[in-house]
């Protein structure tokens, strides 16, 4: 009866997730109570549950962002950028999607895309060019950068914290099938927007107007005050973030302590330019309250032992690692096109960790790569596959340029299904 | 008008109302060298077709502006003439932007010639009320700030972005200043002793086309008796048969209540037209000027343009 309650639970809770009736926090935490009310969790069960090391993750590196973003260190580099393209669409293109992926891999993507969707209309748009194959292609390498890091993207933030992966590990099993698809999304740009992205150097009118925008934008951040120590500031913590992120093997510390030093230092440094009050009012509590339901309710269903059952029902379908990864892969890549992949993921971590025990010393963790590759890139899929996706169509609408949903699934349908096809060729040649 | 006209009017008249015409002018200019040395056509003869197609674009903007008419018609017999009449010279880039560099060198020095005939207003121990954010007027102040001259200033707050652009220069230039309200100048008028105001352009009808809100202050100080100076270079005339208030645009948006579920249209205006009567003096690179003086040097302009 208790595991019908249990299912039940999680089943209503996921629903309301999905259909976003309510907050999705107020639904993880209602869901979460509910399992410790029916006695499915004792309260101390619900409190081991949560994974505070991802919790504490996110939370250090939404402090250090908001204060790194005061500095306005973000802008003075989109604005370098901006005029480093000389007005060159292609070089807009390739710069600012590059950067996107480069931002999303240590910044989150939404932060990535508030800081980018919105200069990139400006330049694109004050061109008189459409800026739609600009932002998608921003959309997409918000959620490729964002998949190569273990900060990168919350999915990877949660399998992290579950297996003990650290950030180099992240990096060493994903650039391969990160830098693939990275130039299949790039190629396929490239070829379909040929004519709206093709160089203009030798339109001197085209040429004139997008250096008047350049200007414009200069001008712009110029009148904004920037200063430089805290800059410096700012750049030295990310870089020690960073490095204490590559170098985590050695320092024996774990990435919250690593990511909560630098940001506690820096907010320390610069006291008198920020706002403590300010920094921790930043922090997207309902995010994090959300994920601590998530992990909550999940543990309730773990304890039913139904996710156990899953796993060997996995596991008696096939013993082959290529094929469970691809299972991983394409489930989830589907999954996250359509559904919130946070909650996918940590409903995913004990199935594969199931799997994992199943297989005893043989290595699968081919597996934990796999889930990581479907969440981050399926998101890639539709609109609403990911939150990048959403806040970049609500930046453009806001800017004069409508998106919709078909819009771009006619575009995003059929890239993510070649990128999740180049991270299958990835997979079959890791498990060979 | 093209779409791409259409594109670049759009563009300027969000600049100007952001930096003024002058400042533009010399955005634009800087804007079509960075252009020149990127350009990478194959035959010069392209470049030098494109350079008039761009003149065409800049001379006939919606509205037209007169500083645009000036330098970049005289750049463009510059352009098509001599530099493109050399079309085997390998170095017809580094002409060109010679030539646009002159411009812009001939352009500041009308403005200093500006700025020191403005010593023959005199503002020692005066409290000048300012308006709009001209940077003619701006450096005016700076200009009399830098001789040592004690004054006080009045921003007439408006806009938001004007109104802090004027604060911010001030501040910098270390001129004293007080901001008042627009709507509140009742208030003070007995604390003014003059009014500085900068202009976009000078019609053939003796107005002024200046920035929204003017025309009510200016007709508000004249009741008042209290003179009224205009900083404005010849170079700004709009040396042609002007439309019947072509240069002033409309903005329309629907704004809501702050608190009731309301929605109102909202309706904007880009420019005031001020007749050239209701100011004491006119100070331009050819001299001050009374309103009837500037009429004859406008209409001398005109002929020989005609």
């Amino acid at each position: 009866m208790l595991e019908y309650i249990t299912l039940g639970i999680f089943v209503v809770a996921f629903i309301f997730i999905v259909i976003e009736r309510f907050d999705k926090s107020l639904t993880a935490l209602l869901g979460a109570l509910m399992m410790v009310i029916f006695r499915i969790l004792t309260p101390e069960e619900a409190i081991h549950a949560i994974e505070f090391e991802t919790i504490l993750l996110l939370m250090a590196m939404m402090i250090l962002v908001n204060i790194a973003s005061k500095s306005g260190i973000f802008e003075w580099l989109n604005v370098k950028i901006a005029a480093f393209t000389k007005g060159n669409p292609l070089a807009i293109f390739l710069l600012f999607s590059v950067l996107t992926a480069v931002f999303s891999a240590f910044l989150d993507n939404v932060t990535t895309v508030i800081l980018i969707v919105p200069l990139t209309i400006e330049l694109v748009k004050g061109m008189g060019r459409d800026p739609k194959p600009y932002i998608f292609a921003e959309i997409i390498f918000s959620n490729i950068g964002g998949g190569l890091t273990l900060i990168g993207d919350p999915p990877n933030i949660i399998i992290g914290g579950a297996t003990g992966f650290n950030f180099v590990d992240f990096i060493a099993n994903l650039w391969i099938p990160i830098l693939f698809v990275s130039i299949l999304a790039m190629l396929v740009f490239l070829i379909l927007n040929w004519r709206r992205i093709k160089p203009i150097s030798d339109k001197l009118v085209d040429l004139t107007i997008a250096n008047v925008i350049i200007r414009k934008v200069k001008m712009k951040f110029v009148k904004k005050t920037i200063h430089k120590d805290f800059v410096i500031k700012v750049i030295l913590a990310l870089l020690v973030t960073i490095v204490g992120f590559l170098l985590q093997g050695y320092l024996q510390l774990p990435n919250y302590v690593i990511a909560f030093t630098a940001a506690i230092v820096l907010a320390i440094l610069t006291s008198k330019k920020t706002s403590i009050h300010e920094a921790f009012s930043s922090v997207e509590w309902t995010t994090l309250l959300f994920f601590a339901g998530l992990f909550v309710m999940v543990a309730g269903i773990e304890k039913t032992g139904v996710l156990e059952e899953l796993s060997h029902m996995v596991v008696n379908s096939t013993s082959d690692i290529f094929i469970l990864a691809l299972i991983v892969l394409w489930v989830s890549g589907f999954v996250s096109m359509i559904l919130d992949n946070i909650p996918f993921v940590t409903v995913m971590i004990p199935v594969i960790a199931g799997i994992q025990a199943s297989f005893g010393d043989v290595d699968v963790s081919i597996l934990w790569w796999a889930l990581s590759l479907g969440a981050c890139l399926g998101g890639n899929g539709t609109l609403i596959g990911a939150s990048a996706n959403v806040i970049s169509a609500d930046l453009a609408k806001k800017n004069g340029v409508n998106i919709t949903f078909l819009n771009y699934m006619k575009f995003s349908l059929p890239l993510t299904i070649g990128i999740l096809a180049v991270c299958s060729a990835y997979l079959y040649f890791v498990t060979l | 008008m093209t779409s791409k006209t259409e594109l670049f009017s759009d563009l300027m008249r969000e600049l100007e109302a952001d930096i003024g015409s002058r400042d533009l002018t010399d955005l634009v200019l800087q804007s079509l060298i960075d252009a020149i040395r990127g350009f990478k056509g194959s035959k010069f003869n392209n470049f030098c077709k494109q350079y008039s197609e761009f003149a065409e674009m800049v001379t006939n903007t919606e509205p037209k502006f007169g500083i645009f008419r000036y330098y970049f018609g005289y750049l463009e017999k510059e352009i098509t003439g001599e530099v493109c009449s050399i079309s085997k010279n390998k170095k017809w880039k580094k002409l060109a932007i010679n030539r646009i560099e002159e411009v812009r060198k001939f352009a500041r020095k009308q403005k200093r010639k500006l700025i020191k005939n403005s010593d023959e207003v005199d503002v020692e121990g005066k409290t000048i009320l300012i308006h709009d954010h001209s940077h003619t007027v701006q450096d005016v102040l700076v200009h009399f700030r830098g001789q040592g001259k004690k004054f006080k200033v009045v921003i007439a707050e408006q806009d938001y972005e004007k109104t802090h652009d004027n604060i911010e220069r001030l501040h910098n230039a270390g001129i004293s200043f007080t901001v008042v309200p627009a709507y509140m100048l009742s208030h003070i008028h007995d604390n003014i002793d003059m009014v500085f105001f900068g202009a976009l352009t000078l019609k053939d009808t003796m107005h002024f086309v200046m920035n929204p809100g003017a025309l009510s202050i200016i007709t508000e100080f004249q009741l008042e008796g209290v003179p009224i100076f205009m900083f404005m270079g010849t170079d700004k005339f709009s040396l042609w048969k002007s439309k019947k208030r072509s240069e002033i645009f409309i903005h329309k948006h629907t704004r809501k209540h702050i608190h009731k579920p309301i929605e109102y249209e909202r309706i904007k205006y880009s420019h005031d037209r001020v007749p050239v009567k209701l100011f004491k003096k006119i100070i331009t690179n050819e001299g001050v000027l009374t309103p009837a003086r500037l009429k004859k040097v406008f209409n001398e302009k005109f002929k020989n343009l005609k």
